[in-house]
């Protein structure tokens, strides 16, 4: 009775909410409240795939619910990327029947990594992806290590793990563990011998903090990599991108499925591999999977096209943060051959918290923005003097480089006669605020 | 001059190498040559060629791996601050290690390098961070930053900084860091010198023996001013 209730209760608070536009994590925390074990008295589905990491998370999601619900499979999934405790309850709850059954062939969880721990002592998945571990959010994060050790609480007994084997921390998860599949990336045309990034945080072994070494980087400390000591190495894939080209924008996985990329960046192309390995692994033919990604849009507002003027160009929204997922956005804006403009905007730090700390800025490779592909930078919003400082310590000479204090006047100024292609750089806190100057394609 | 970036690899959180960078900036813009040493575990360190050592941050496993590689270079790095007297800094976790103990919070405990008089416990489980203003009575104007740790430091004789809003030493303290000679030790992380210039200028002049040159210092003093003022309207609202 008291279930049936609770799951009422969280059912039409769900649907009044919604009604007002208000976010998700409210009607779980009601029903938490009301009934504290309520996810271990629900029935759930056969498969629970969750999937968690510092990067990627909604976008690989996003991309597993499409594959799924493409191929005749009804999925119970967090489309507002309410990844807390809370969100998972009323996805749960909301999917349920007041009997308590969740009626969905798959339930599929995007976890905040801090939060894992809590969520599932309750709802143990059958198939847990894990993303990537990089800097991230050090207000609230610490660093990697950190993660990986709360981590590493989430992880029961019974679980299939999904490990990105090229992420030193993460595959690591899956040493002296059976039930373990793994996926990665061969050698690519884009590798580097050298590392590229202003720091290494593969630079020593996870599991004994010797010193590693690597045959190839794919991006930053992601790559193939061997410890020097204790053997710890990359291990063998299941599911592999065995050849990549980002200038014609065309991916290839296991050898025979080409995928062509709508975001051409290596970020894009694990998050499509971790998508088409959850995919697999439920059952669905890999030329589907593949015909399925083809040309695939991101629908989570990551990436928006859009017309200033005479010119065009795309926002790529990252979370400040992270300096690993601006590096990737900095390395799609010198790729573009046919040149182009970029703009850089820190009006405020994170969207969800106070914070003024812009530490962050001296792990992010900006050097990349060199490149003379890169015509004119244009750096704005409240931070734009530490913006200025950082890029004092890059090569890049002074005149490339214009300040503006407001967004406005930046957006103002970029609506220019120039032709250029522009790439807006910037986080979730601030993107409204330049994308009230354009028209979105 | 020569300065020196100690354990550059293995502790550098959060940018930290950045304040290495700032301090080969000022010293270059006041008219010396610089160079500067990247070492780390394993290598031999002549700490006596040095005019600036810096250390930065690390994740809690890091530092227990570059503790037992510090330990040889006791003896060295004491008469670098005590007996010269010359500048060091470290920054985050790093000057942790100085200390006598370094508990696990359950009852583990690693011994320090003792040098200074205090003791180290981690919070097991507990992220403990915060943006922060401290003032200090050797510069006028506050220093700004984020303390980003998971440990309380207890014990600390010769306080570094007086807390003004956010984290200190421990929760009951209004005190942050550790100040003996010239040696600067403080849980601030990230590029502390570039988000505070006038505490930059200080150290310069420290290992100059005179005024450093400041007046190219714009943007930084510039940024400087908007950290303090979104700081000091959150710690109004707070109060």
């Amino acid at each position: 009775m008291k279930k049936t209730l609770t799951i009422l209760i969280c059912k039409l608070l769900r649907f009044a909410l919604k009604l007002i536009g208000k976010g998700s994590s409210k009607p779980g925390q009601v029903a938490l409240k009301l009934c504290p074990d309520i996810l271990s008295r629900i029935e759930l589905p056969r498969y629970i795939i969750a999937v968690t990491g510092s990067n990627g998370k909604t976008s690989t999601v996003e991309m597993i619910a499409h594959i799924l619900t493409q191929n005749g499979k009804s999925v119970a999934w967090n489309k507002e990327g309410s990844n807390q405790i809370e969100g998972v309850t009323t996805l749960v709850l909301d999917s349920a029947t007041l009997g308590g059954r969740v009626k969905a062939d798959i339930l599929l969880i995007e976890s905040d990594e801090r939060f894992a721990r809590y969520t599932f002592r309750y709802i143990r998945p059958t198939h847990y992806v894990i993303t990537n571990l990089y800097r991230d959010q050090l207000t609230r994060n610490g660093h990697p290590e950190w993660v990986y050790d709360a981590l590493l609480d989430s992880i029961t007994d019974g679980t299939q793990l999904i490990l990105n084997a090229d992420d030193p921390l993460v595959s690591s998860f899956g040493e002296d563990r059976d039930n373990v599949v793994r996926f990665g990336a061969d050698k690519l045309s884009s590798d580097t011998e050298e590392l590229v990034s202003v720091y290494n945080d593969g630079a020593y072994c996870p599991v004994c903090k010797s010193p590693m070494v690597y045959s190839t980087h794919h991006y930053n400390h992601i790559g193939h990599y061997r410890c020097t000591a204790c053997g710890y190495h990359r291990r063998d894939t299941q599911y592999t991108i065995t050849a990549v080209d980002l200038d014609r924008g065309v991916m290839t996985i296991d050898g025979k499925y080409e995928i062509t990329l709508a975001l051409k960046s290596l970020y894009n192309i694990y998050n499509i591999l971790a998508a088409y390995t959850v995919a697999s692994i439920v059952g669905i033919d890999g030329a589907k999977i593949a015909a399925d990604m083809n040309h695939y849009v991101l629908k989570n507002g990551r990436v928006i096209t859009f017309t200033l003027g005479k010119r065009h160009g795309t926002m790529l929204t990252s979370k400040h943060e992270n300096s690993i997922s601006y590096d990737q956005s900095l390395r799609v804006a010198a790729a573009h051959k046919e040149g182009c403009d970029v703009l850089i905007i820190v009006d405020a730090v994170s969207r969800k918290y106070f914070t003024s700390d812009v530490s962050w800025l001296y792990d992010i490779d900006f050097e990349m923005l060199g490149h003379p592909n890169i015509h004119e930078i244009v750096l704005a919003g409240k931070y734009v003097n530490d913006l200025a400082v950082r890029f004092s310590y890059t090569d890049i000479p002074q005149e490339k480089i214009r300040l503006f204090s407001d967004i406005d006047s930046a957006a103002d100024y970029l609506n220019s006669d120039r032709s250029e292609y522009l790439y807006v750089i910037t986080c979730f806190s601030d993107k409204g605020k330049f994308l009230v100057k354009v028209k979105e394609d | 001059m020569k300065l020196l970036h100690l354990y550059y690899d293995i502790m550098n959180l959060y940018g930290d190498y950045a304040n290495v960078s700032a301090m080969k900036r000022i010293l270059e813009k006041s008219g010396e040559q610089v160079t500067v040493d990247r070492l780390t575990l394993g290598d031999s360190v002549d700490f006596s060629q040095y005019d600036f050592v810096y250390i930065g941050s690390g994740t809690e496993r890091n530092l227990r791996v570059v503790l037992e590689d510090f330990r040889d270079h006791t003896a060295e790095f004491d008469r670098y601050v005590s007996v010269a007297g010359k500048v060091a800094l470290l920054t985050g976790n790093s000057f942790e290690m100085l200390g006598r103990e370094l508990g696990d919070g359950h009852g583990d405990i690693t011994m320090g390098m003792n040098l200074y008089r205090f003791d180290v416990k981690l919070q097991n489980k507990t992220r403990l961070t915060s943006d922060v203003i401290y003032t200090c009575d050797f510069l006028e104007q506050p220093l700004v930053g984020f303390v980003n740790k998971c440990t309380e430091l207890t014990d600390i004789r010769e306080h570094l900084f007086q807390v003004q809003m956010g984290l200190g030493d421990n929760a009951d303290s209004r005190f942050e860091g550790l100040r003996e000679r010239n040696l600067f030790g403080t849980h601030l992380t990230g590029p502390v010198l570039i988000k505070n210039p006038h505490f930059l200028a200080y150290l310069a002049k420290l290992i100059l023996g005179r005024e450093p040159e400041t007046s190219w210092m714009v943007h930084e003093k510039a940024g400087y001013e908007v950290t303090l003022q979104e700081l000091s309207k959150r710690d109004k609202r707070d109060v």
